[in-house]
């Protein structure tokens, strides 16, 4: 039961660090058509940046989180008018891969360069690194915080795509850009606050998730398959496809590496193939947003 | 020009006759099998002490050069190639390591098992387009590598698949240990495996698969399946990587997990584009380019290299959409001196 | 039945939803006939070029090619029984050559595409047909050209070229000339003069100046029902066919 118990905890925690990260994958997707590889680094040069911030500069975890989206918002938003702006659209899924993939070359070189090719950490606060008791069981209390923290992220997307105009006019343009267009929706603004919003929630997951997806040199091309696969089963720009499709992963991962160590990878694309094949735009396709 | 002339409606044809090649046929045919020949040997005279480099460029321009018939000839966007590579590196391997050693016999057998993952999996997944196919690829290389590193007994896992010992080319060239036989035997290959794969692209089915990458639907008019001709392309293509598994496996003596990895496919591609796509002489370009430039810069540090690529992609993809072979097509109306 | 038409369409009929937009349409073709389908914008061509190809069933009525009833039988069913039309809007593919396209056509006919090894260029009479088709449309000068940089009137042309490409008994031209200049449409029309004279046409078109020098014979089409049929010259004296259609046109001047 203890085991169970422990991977369903690690396991959501998990699934939670994927879902933050993926789901801005999954709406920048949905609406711009845009298959962005370089989403892994934008979460990696947050976490360096987080990690920088706490530990030589030693701002409080807090502070450094909010200081390393804010930043890497900031400094990714030209890239959507300079480079990403060009390539929207689905007809250029090629010129997406290759761009992408050379721009987190690019981000990757530019990270060991600022900050060195060593394994980074960025110290919790004492606050987190305790366990919380719940009745008779206890768990970390730094998994907790990340799982809260994903299912405020669930809520507060939910809010903001269901309940603001942002979120209205930007589910009507991933159901049909044309007639957006043409109900007079400004798609270039739009598709620059879609851009930031995802940069933000990958570098808030990259930061979050340093304890469970370390941050090392390669980070952006290890994992972002892990982030792809989500989206795919997920359907682009789907909320809940994105935390269904994490969670599951998250779990079966987990559950797989105390199992049958390392074999969790292999159940999951066996899945990610029979569910592709079965529903080629993802589980949760038609629920836009 | 004349009959151009005879036909008004021809409003913008008066630059078109230039484009037919000024040289017969029989001489641009010739000409990328005697650069390759030619070049080929000279590496082997000049670099004597990176022969081991040099055969894994070559066996990597055979990869890169299946890659170009499924990406160049028939559009398909793959990140999963690997999987037919590591397929049929590994095949060689298992049966080299426990029952054949005769490197032909292992040749065709990567050939085989490349070819058969690839229309397995081509018939499962290439009816999807866009981001799912993309997905499929990749899921199909993960499972091929997550396989081959569960299978411990028969791959080593993730120390890797040691102990093959080729038996002699024809039964005559013994692999030596500066790995003499072991480049010149790949060059051979590659070389033949150019001559095999240009007459297959230039085949009816070839033809027809670029008509599916430039219009599935006309296809479909004109009374063809264009999922039976991608699947098609996509095993012959896995039968090329599958050999060229094969040859890493057999001249470098070991297969290791990453020959099934995502960055293996993902490499393939960023060396295809160099190159240049659908001319599959464009893939021993970007293939030596690629892993020449790898070699220089990535041994004084890897990020370099990683800088240094990911700029040149990104200029690609936004100056030179057709790649460097592009390049040629692009500079020499220029040097024709304004027509 | 010695003489079947080659195409022969009975009582043919459509309805979306409530509306009927094809109804009771009887026709046939016979060998050589040049015959235009012609009609305001909205009169049903589109949807009765279709119905006859296959794209949509139809609600009642038959089909029959050469006497066979093709009414439940899929588009490549009708392809293959010789049913061939161009298409209206050119899906060409732009990179490849005129030569590559009709080769392409050729070789999808004779189900001889999936040949690996053979060299498309020693296919025995291959080469032969395809030159006869450039030359039957005037496409030899730009045979060797990239189709995406061909003139439109050229694309048009070798539309129709890939239709004979695929040995039609019946051809179908959804408006070839859409698209080309006026002052050149006589291009199209010279390429239509030498189409083999065993072939039944049915052309779909508004421009009345090709449909008057090429059809033998014109039927009319408004709202969903066949107006009359007859020759140009019976066609312009009809007083129905002014006031639905070339009445129309002559308030707009």
């Amino acid at each position: 039961m203890e085991t169970v118990f422990g991977i369903a905890v690690d396991g959501v925690a998990y699934g939670m660090i994927l879902f933050i990260i993926s789901v801005g994958l999954s709406v920048t997707l949905g609406l711009m058509r845009v298959v962005n590889l370089a989403h892994g680094a934008f979460a990696m040069a947050a976490g360096y940046v987080a990690s920088y911030a706490a530990q030589t500069m030693g701002l409080p975890y807090g502070l450094a989180l909010v200081a390393a989206v804010l930043l890497t918002v900031v400094a990714t938003l030209p890239l959507e008018k300079l480079l990403y702006r060009r390539i929207y659209g689905s007809a250029n899924e090629l010129r997406q891969v290759l761009l992408t993939i050379g721009l987190t070359f690019v981000i990757v070189a530019g990270i060991n360069y600022l900050f060195g090719p060593t394994l980074k950490r960025i110290p919790l606060p004492e606050m987190l690194t305790g366990t919380l008791d719940l009745g008779p069981k206890s768990i970390p209390t730094h998994r907790a915080f990340v799982i809260g923290m994903g299912a405020a992220t669930i809520l507060a997307l939910w809010w903001l795509l269901e309940r603001t105009s942002f979120g209205i006019r930007l589910r009507a343009a991933v159901d049909d850009p044309a007639m957006a267009a043409a109900l007079g929706i400004r798609t270039e603004r739009l598709y620059m606050a879609t851009f930031a919003l995802g940069t933000g929630l990958a570098a808030m997951g990259g930061v979050l998730g340093a304890e469970l997806l370390p941050l090392e040199p390669y980070y952006a091309i290890r994992y972002i398959v892990l982030f792809l696969a989500v989206v795919a089963v997920g359907g682009a720009g789907s909320i809940f496809g994105s935390a269904a499709a994490a969670l599951t992963l998250g779990v079966v991962d987990t559950a797989g590496k105390y199992l049958i160590p390392n074999f969790g990878e292999f159940f999951f694309y066996a899945a990610l193939i029979l569910i592709l094949f079965r529903w080629p735009h993802g589980f949760f396709q038609g629920r836009a947003a | 020009m004349t009959a151009v002339e005879s036909d008004k409606m021809t409003t913008n044809t008066s630059t078109l006759p230039h484009s037919r090649p000024a040289l017969p046929r029989i001489v641009t045919d010739a000409m990328p099998v005697v650069v390759m020949a030619v070049g080929g040997l000279a590496a082997f005279w000049l670099f004597p002490n990176d022969l081991g480099l040099l055969t894994r460029i070559l066996a990597a321009a055979l990869f890169v050069m299946s890659l170009d018939m499924v990406l160049g000839y028939c559009g398909i966007a793959t990140l999963g190639h690997a999987a037919m590579f590591g397929t049929g590196a590994y095949a060689a391997g298992i049966v080299a390591v426990n029952w054949v050693s005769d490197p032909l016999a292992l040749l065709a057998v990567g050939g085989v098992a490349g070819g058969l993952i690839a229309l397995a999996t081509g018939a499962l997944i290439l009816h999807a387009r866009g981001l799912t196919l993309l997905m499929l690829t990749i899921a199909v290389a993960q499972i091929v590598q997550e396989v081959a590193n569960k299978a411990r007994d028969w791959t080593g896992g993730s120390d890797g698949l040691s102990g093959i010992d080729p038996a002699p080319v024809l039964g005559l060239f013994r692999f030596d240990l500066y790995g003499r036989t072991s480049y010149l035997f790949a060059l051979a290959v590659l070389i033949v495996g150019f001559l095999v794969a240009r007459r297959i692209v230039r085949s009816p089915c070839g033809l027809a698969c670029r008509g599916v990458r430039e219009e599935p639907l006309r296809i479909a008019a004109l009374g063809g399946s264009p999922r039976r001709y991608l699947v098609s392309m996509y095993a012959v293509a896995g039968v090329f990587a599958g050999i060229a598994g094969a040859l890493t496996a057999i001249t470098s003596g070991i297969v290791g997990l990453d020959s099934v990895g995502f960055s293996w496919s993902a490499e393939a591609m960023i060396m295809l584009v160099l190159g240049g796509t659908g001319r599959l002489y464009g893939a021993v370009i970007g293939t030596v380019a690629f892993m020449a430039i790898h070699h220089i810069l990535a041994s004084t540090d890897p990020f370099h290299w990683m800088l240094f690529i990911g700029l040149f992609l990104m200029g690609i993809v936004l100056f030179l959409p057709g790649g460097i072979a592009s390049l040629s097509a692009r500079v020499l109306p220029l040097v024709k001196g304004g027509r | 039945m010695i003489d079947a038409p080659l195409l022969q369409v009975d009582g043919l009929s459509k309805n979306f939803g409530g509306l009927q937009v094809s109804s009771n349409i009887s026709m046939d073709l016979r060998k050589g006939d040049r015959c235009a389908l012609i009609g305001p914008n909205g009169a049903g061509k589109t949807t009765f070029v279709n119905l006859v190809t296959g794209v949509i069933p139809p609600t009642a009525g038959t089909i029959r090619i050469e006497g066979h009833d093709v009414t439940r039988q899929s588009a490549e069913a009708r392809v293959r029984r010789g049913l061939i039309r161009s298409f209206q809007v050119a899906r060409l593919f732009r990179s490849m050559t005129v030569r590559e396209h009709l080769e392409l056509a050729v070789l999808e006919r004779t189900g001889r595409t999936f040949r690996l090894f053979a060299n498309v260029r020693r296919i025995p009479g291959l080469a032969d047909e395809v030159a006869e088709l450039l030359e039957g449309m005037g496409l030899t000068a730009v045979a060797e050209t990239a189709v995406g940089t061909l003139a439109y009137g050229q694309q048009r042309l070798l539309e129709i070229a890939l239709a004979l490409a695929m040995k039609p008994k019946v051809l179908i031209l959804d408006e070839p000339a859409a698209g080309v200049p006026h002052s050149e449409s006589h291009r199209i029309l010279d390429a239509l003069d030498r189409l083999p004279d065993d072939l039944a046409v049915l052309m779909i078109e508004h421009d009345m100046d090709l449909v008057f020098r090429f059809a033998k014979r014109i039927i009319v089409l408004a709202q969903g029902q066949l107006l009359c049929s007859g020759t140009a010259a019976e066609i312009t004296a009809d007083p129905r066919v002014r006031e639905v259609y070339l009445g129309s046109r002559a308030h707009a001047h």
